[in-house]
């Protein structure tokens, strides 16, 4: 390695920052990254970077607006100090997307708090062909009966929308963190309804919206000096054009592959399944390129469930019979009940998942690009074994497992969590157990990255064959 | 001029000033988590409300911002100041986000309220490759879309120079005169600014009242420890009034109480504009012999100290505000503190 590379690593992730190093052969240079007494972040670069070609890796994950800024304070200082160019290494992309917590209808994200069981059921259940439901004693509507007979799972803890701020537990406690809800200024608990009025009462007229933060985040790190971007399997394939620098999207799926070639056990009988439609294209190149089988699961939030196209299937379970009578009808019967009348009124969006494809006795493998919450993929593993699917493994490139993510995974019935390590696993391993958790190592990717970039080398290659 | 269209013109005249016609362009205030207290005083003092805004923040940590009513073509003040030991740089990318929500949402103008300026003191390159994060958050604040800037007491008002967009640096010094006479008896009071560089606010100061003043000097033997203290001017007997920015950690201001009680002094007021008390800051303004500890409401303090007492500087910012809607000069607010 020509020795006018330099290698800084962020506080999020020093484990990978090592394993690329030792991949190009170099030692990670020295960096001080502190705080002071006031919580500002202090960085303190230690070597000459004049004339050189920076590398500053930092995955956003953890405490992401403290990374973030520690990156852009760190780039801008190497910036300043001269060097000849500086590319962010961000292997997770945070604010890449908006999460798939599920809103209020008033904007608000519900966050459900740790539970001891889970049903892992949509909301309202998913509709599953008849024919199937031979295995369920009990329930002929096409409907997942529940034990109380109630025609859907209760709503109910659906309904109390709780913003969170920093966790308690895991941050000390500041004078600050005690007065965070801002709207009325008032405290944690009480602010969640009554923001929720806020919004709604005044404001029927005004239709709410989230604002997105791509752009902001690609026109801060080009501001704070950035030259060029690395990162990995964006959420969105649209993000680089955010950028008016340039940015290489490396793949996470060559290495995908190759741990579905190389650990499961009789993977040419298995199904590739996408856990939603936004990551079908995703799923198919990997069934496409292993000659596999592919099934999805749609999730589907509409405002109405009456309001499905007429005389829509909204199963289609491969090769099984479906009734002749189309689901939608049966959905009415307990539409009609007064309880579900009052919660729909409340929260008119209601979410169906569904699964195209047949996975009956089949192994599934579900390939997503991102778990957060987790409420995806432990649904879909839910859905994939109630369709008769005989092993359930979760291929995932960013872990970011947050809130109760993690204990959800432990309940539900995913058989194996294939994470890569572009996000720290210690958390997960520790708490799923070495048996349950598979690492898959993208250092050697973005370390061949990196050598490549550095030598002005194509790096196209890398987004077929892995390294 | 034809008769009907002179009538029309009345007319439209007439919605136009109702506000019918027209989007108002009125001032919306948007607060941010960092202290609604201040946000809720100035509303008050505009007789304005606060805007529905949610700021929320995913459990990966990630802040999502929620703007609840139409903002469009509006004159937007978001309110938000640097604060919290864990939290300053939440505070700052949620201050980011919901500038770019606003711009996103087609306001007319947006201004950042930043009392207490974040990052303020990494101003320079004091060491080799150190980071000018001052300069930083200044791109950052004008890369989201900020229009313009209302700030208070900046460490070092250069850094008005590092924005290209204009910037207010309002002065707590009115209302702190106010307070020095009303508070603290004139007659045998002298000021001292603990350091150098803080003596040409304390000399601003000391002509308006009419006082005398001291200063310290810190003899630094090695970086970032303060070690020996010595004192210019005669002090015995009098009351002092400790005049600088801001308090951190308050090593210097604990030390120069005490420099100034060992020369003789009577009694030591401190009086600060950004209260930042981090670190130890309580243990050690608990164990001092200091008889006061004034700042303002710029930054949210939570020290229940008897001590401590407050400055609510939210007046100006509200007439700020006001006078940057209307177009009138700011410059009055330099010198007179608004009630």
């Amino acid at each position: 390695m020509s020795d006018d590379i330099v290698i800084f690593g962020g506080n999020s992730h020093p484990e990978l920052v090592k394993l690329i190093c030792d991949n190009l052969g170099v030692h990670p240079s020295d960096v001080t990254l502190g705080k002071f007494s006031n919580g500002e972040t202090n960085i303190h670069v230690g070597e000459s970077v004049r004339e050189k070609d920076v590398y500053v890796i930092q995955s956003g994950c953890g405490h992401v607006n403290d990374i973030f800024m520690e990156l852009l304070i760190l780039i801008s200082a190497c910036k300043m100090a001269s060097a000849s160019r500086v590319t962010a290494v961000m292997p997770y992309f945070c604010y890449s997307r908006q999460p798939d917590i599920p809103y209020t209808s008033k904007g608000a994200p519900i966050i459900s708090k740790p539970k001891e069981v889970y049903t892992f059921e949509s909301h309202p259940g998913t509709p599953v062909a008849s024919s199937l439901l031979t295995r369920k004693p009990g329930s002929d509507s096409g409907i997942n009966l529940d034990k109380n007979g109630k025609g859907l799972p209760e709503t109910n803890h659906l309904e109390h929308p709780q913003p969170v701020r920093v966790p308690q537990s895991e941050l000390t406690k500041t004078p600050s963190s005690s007065r965070i809800p801002m709207i009325s200024g008032k405290k944690n608990q009480e602010i969640a309804p009554e923001a929720g009025e806020l919004f709604n009462a005044q404001n029927s007229g005004y239709k709410l919206w989230v604002a997105q933060s791509g752009t902001l985040i690609a026109n801060l790190l080009t501001r704070a000096g950035a030259d060029h971007v690395i990162t990995m399997d964006l959420h969105d394939p649209q993000f680089p054009g955010f950028f008016s620098i340039p940015v290489d999207n490396l793949y996470c799926r060559p290495l995908v592959q190759n741990y579905i070639q190389h650990h499961i056990p009789d993977y040419k009988e298995a199904v590739i399944v996408s856990p939603d439609a936004g990551g079908a294209k995703r799923a198919t190149a990997i069934a496409d390129a292993l000659e596999l089988s592919f099934a999805l699961i749609h999730k589907e939030r509409r405002s109405q469930l009456l309001k499905g196209p007429p005389g829509a299937t909204l199963t289609s379970g491969g090769t099984l019979p479906l009734s002749s009578k189309p689901l939608i009808r049966q959905l009415e019967t307990p539409l009609k009940t007064p309880e579900m009348r009052k919660s729909s009124s409340s929260s008119k969006i209601i979410q169906t998942t569904m699964l195209v494809g047949d996975v009956r006795n089949k192994v599934c493998i579900i390939v997503d690009d991102l778990v957060d919450t987790s409420y995806t993929i432990t649904r879909a593993s839910k859905l994939l074994k109630d369709q008769g699917a005989t092993k359930v493994y979760v291929l995932i490139t960013h872990g970011i497992f947050s809130g109760d993510a993690l204990n959800r995974i432990r309940q539900s019935s995913i058989d194996k969590l294939i994470i890569s390590n572009t996000v720290p696993q210690d958390r997960t391993i520790e708490f799923l157990g070495k048996d349950f958790v598979d690492i898959i190592d993208v250092s050697r990717v973005f370390g061949e990255a990196i050598r490549r970039i550095h030598n002005g080398e194509s790096i196209s290659m890398l987004f077929e064959h892995g390294w | 001029m034809d008769h009907n269209l002179e009538l029309q013109l009345q007319e439209s005249d007439l919605k136009l000033r109702s506000g019918e016609h027209m989007s108002s362009n009125s001032i919306k205030l948007i607060s941010g988590n960092s202290h609604p207290e201040l946000a809720e005083l100035i509303s008050k003092k505009l007789a304005i409300p606060l805007s529905k805004v949610g700021v929320y923040q995913y459990s990966n940590m990630e802040t999502s911002v929620t703007i609840g009513e139409s903002i469009r073509d509006e004159d937007v003040y978001i309110i938000q100041t640097g604060t919290g030991e864990q939290e300053i740089n939440d505070f700052l990318m949620e201050l980011l986000i919901m500038i770019h929500a606003c711009k996103t949402a087609s306001v007319r103008r947006i201004t950042a309220v930043i009392p207490s300026f974040p990052y303020a003191r990494q101003d320079k390159k004091d060491k080799s490759r150190a980071p000018i994060t001052a300069k930083l958050i200044a791109n950052l604040l004008e890369t989201a879309g900020c229009d313009h800037v209302i700030t208070m007491d900046l460490h070092a008002s250069q850094i008005q120079g590092f924005f290209h967009i204009p910037v207010d640096n309002l002065y707590a010094e009115p209302s702190v005169l106010n307070y020095i006479r009303n508070h603290t008896n004139l007659a045998n009071a002298i000021l001292v600014s603990p350091d150098a560089g803080g003596a040409k606010r304390v000399a601003s100061i000391a002509d308006k009242l009419d006082l005398n003043f001291a200063l310290i000097h810190k003899e630094r033997q090695k970086a970032n420890e303060v070690s020996r203290m010595v004192l210019v001017g005669d002090v015995k007997g009098k009351s002092c009034l400790l005049i600088d920015d801001m308090a951190d950690t308050c090593g210097t201001l604990v030390k120069a109480c005490d420099t100034l009680l060992d020369h003789g002094a009577e009694e030591v007021i401190a009086i600060v504009t950004h209260g930042i008390f981090s670190g130890s800051a309580r243990e050690k303004l608990k164990n001092s012999r200091l008889s006061k500890i004034v700042c303002t409401n710029t930054v949210p303090i939570d020290l229940d100290l008897d001590i401590v007492d407050q400055v609510d500087i939210s007046p100006t910012l509200a007439e700020a505000i006001r006078r940057l809607h209307n177009g009138e000069s700011v410059s009055y607010l330099f010198t007179h503190a608004p009630v």
